[in-house]
């Protein structure tokens, strides 16, 4: 049975549509002179699709290792999101150019005059940099294409083998994507305040992605339910759904205050001086709001087990989240680069544009595959599942 | 409660399960089940209701609310104590409130569960089936006077067509 996406006309005119008007900002951020507003909004928008695409890919994973039945019929949707990542690789690019507008370890006439930027450089240095970026967007992409690739087999072959090659990749993506997806987080976000470090802000991160990763499927899977795509999909798959984004609400909090209570109790000046901005500036509403947005509406909003089987409830939550992490990538980057607190026309645009280039790689990577998994050991698991 | 039961004991959780769905078709009242382990579908195909969840969330709240009055009163209003020049009225309240709020919540829900469930240390166990704390389910259907011949006979002829091991009728009490 062939069931895959089919995009309509309207969709592409409406991807391209978004993709211009992004372009468009980006070229009037330049040409006005916000050169660093817009390099800032350009990481913040690269790291943000980007997030959401690894995510999906360690969600996919998390379902092979633990060999979950409910979700086998969904499966379909974190591979075309991860399929972002060889576009994301392509998009990063850019950011290089900015580099020096960003960073301020680029600059080697500082890093010359300071001792803590010299201690740091043999990490710290572009070549370096731009070799891990290399490696880090390498690994994940062969690893989620492999797994994509193995799938896909699985539905012209069947057979229980690409289910097990697909658990043992699995494993081994989970690894690799630790590890690298905090370096990552480290030099490309921690590093815009190079003199303030803290070993918690990558599992933040980590823990961010999935998070918004397991929503962005959520968000997904309920648009192509209500277009009539998974006819078996019934209440309780939209109750773990939404257990899924209850349950990393919680672990989100739990990480955003390990983060900020630790460094408010030790009160050493070196390591509050992130706080500072944050808190005592003009950015102090969007601090309570970012933890308000991702985690308690969440977690009073999802409580109630009729509105977390919900669609339409759901598909609302996902929305406040998705600005929620948009809150979440603000204050982490925005205090460090433009010490500005404005959000206009480029902050809109530019996550516009990026919004049209994830969703069409998504839907055409969809379009492109069955959308259901039709020899997956666990698909009738997946439809019979009650309860 | 006491009355007059009939008891239809199964030995398997899917048999059972198909037992109660073939009992409910055919417009059989089912006054309870018992099963040694907690069963999936069960709450929906009984269409059971329970305000549980509500009695938890209050008092989740109230315990929130009341710890952080407690932290309030005597951090800022009673005992003002400045320490390493920080504010009195802090976000580090949240973690003393977030173990209290799961202690309240989990400790008036097991007393509330006990006072309806009229349940206290040392009480007598009341089984209508004994086994059904091992290895057996039980499905009970009550006597009622006005029930005729016939209508029994539909009963336990379902319940043994859907493969119970055993029927029996006795007088329960729980």
């Amino acid at each position: 049975m062939e069931n895959k996406l089919k995009v309509s006309p309207g969709f592409i005119v409406l991807v391209i549509v978004l993709i211009v008007y992004g372009l468009v900002t980006v070229i009037i951020g330049f040409a006005t002179g916000d050169t660093v507003r817009t390099w800032a909004n350009l990481l913040l928008n690269n790291y943000y699709f980007m997030s959401i695409a690894i995510g999906a890919a360690f969600w996919l994973a998390i379902q092979y290792i633990t060999q979950s039945g409910w979700s086998a019929q969904f499966l379909r949707i974190p591979m075309a999101m991860s399929d972002y990542l060889i576009v994301s690789f392509v998009l990063w690019i850019m950011m290089f150019f900015g580099l020096h507008h960003l960073y301020e370890w680029t600059h080697l006439d500082v890093v010359a005059n300071d001792h803590i930027l010299m201690h740091k450089q043999p990490y710290l240095n572009v070549p370096f940099f731009a070799v891990r970026y290399i490696v880090f967007f390498g690994l994940w992409i062969y690893l989620t294409q492999r797994l994509k690739k193995l799938s896909l087999l699985e539905d012209k072959h069947g057979g229980l083998i690409y289910f097990k090659k697909m658990e043992f990749n699995s494993k081994v993506f989970i690894f690799v994507f630790a590890i690298t997806f905090s370096l990552f987080s480290i030099d490309w976000l921690m590093s815009l305040d190079p003199h303030w470090y803290s070993t918690i802000y990558a599992v933040k991160k980590f823990i961010m992605a999935f998070y918004h990763g397991a929503t962005i499927i959520t968000a997904i899977v309920i648009i192509l339910y209500f277009m009539g795509y998974f006819p078996e999909m019934n209440k309780t798959h939209f109750l773990d759904f939404s257990r899924y984004i209850f349950a990393l609400s919680i672990i989100w909090g739990y990480m955003w205050i390990s983060q900020y209570l630790l460094i408010w109790y030790a009160n050493i000046p070196e390591e509050t001086i992130y706080y500072v901005p944050r808190v005592m500036t003009e950015y102090k509403p969007y601090f309570y709001a970012e933890l308000i947005i991702n985690w308690l509406f969440p977690f009073l909003f999802l409580m109630w087990n009729r509105i977390a089987k919900n669609p339409y409830a759901l598909l609302f939550a996902v929305v406040v989240l998705m600005c929620g992490q948009w809150v979440e990538l603000y204050m982490s980057i925005m205090p460090n680069t433009t010490s500005l607190h404005k959000i206009t026309y480029i902050e809109f645009g530019t996550f516009i544009g990026f919004l049209g280039v994830f969703a069409g790689v998504v839907a055409w990577s969809l379009s492109r595959m069955n959308l259901i998994p039709k020899n997956h050991p666990y698909l009738i698991e997946s439809v019979k599942h009650h309860g | 409660m006491k009355n007059n039961s009939i008891i239809g004991i199964y030995k398997d959780e899917d048999v059972f399960l198909e037992a109660i769905d073939e009992l409910l078709a055919n417009n059989i009242r089912i006054y309870d089940v018992f099963s040694p382990f907690p069963l999936h579908g069960i709450w929906e195909k009984l269409k059971l209701k329970t305000r549980m969840p509500y009695a938890t969330f209050i008092y989740g709240a109230i315990g929130t609310a009341s710890v952080f009055a407690f932290l309030y009163w005597t951090s800022v209003v009673n005992y003002p104590l400045k320490f390493g020049g920080k504010p009195l009225n802090t976000l580090s309240f949240i973690i003393i409130m977030f173990v209290l709020t799961i202690f309240v919540g989990t400790l008036f829900t097991f007393l509330t569960y006990f006072t309806i469930e009229k349940m206290y240390p040392g009480k007598k166990v009341k089984l209508p089936e004994p086994r059904t704390t091992s290895d057996r389910f039980a499905i009970l259907i009550e006597k009622k006077p006005e029930m005729d011949e016939k209508e029994l006979e539909k009963i336990t002829g379902l319940l043994e067509k859907t493969g119970a091991i055993e029927i029996k009728e006795q007088e329960v009490d729980y």
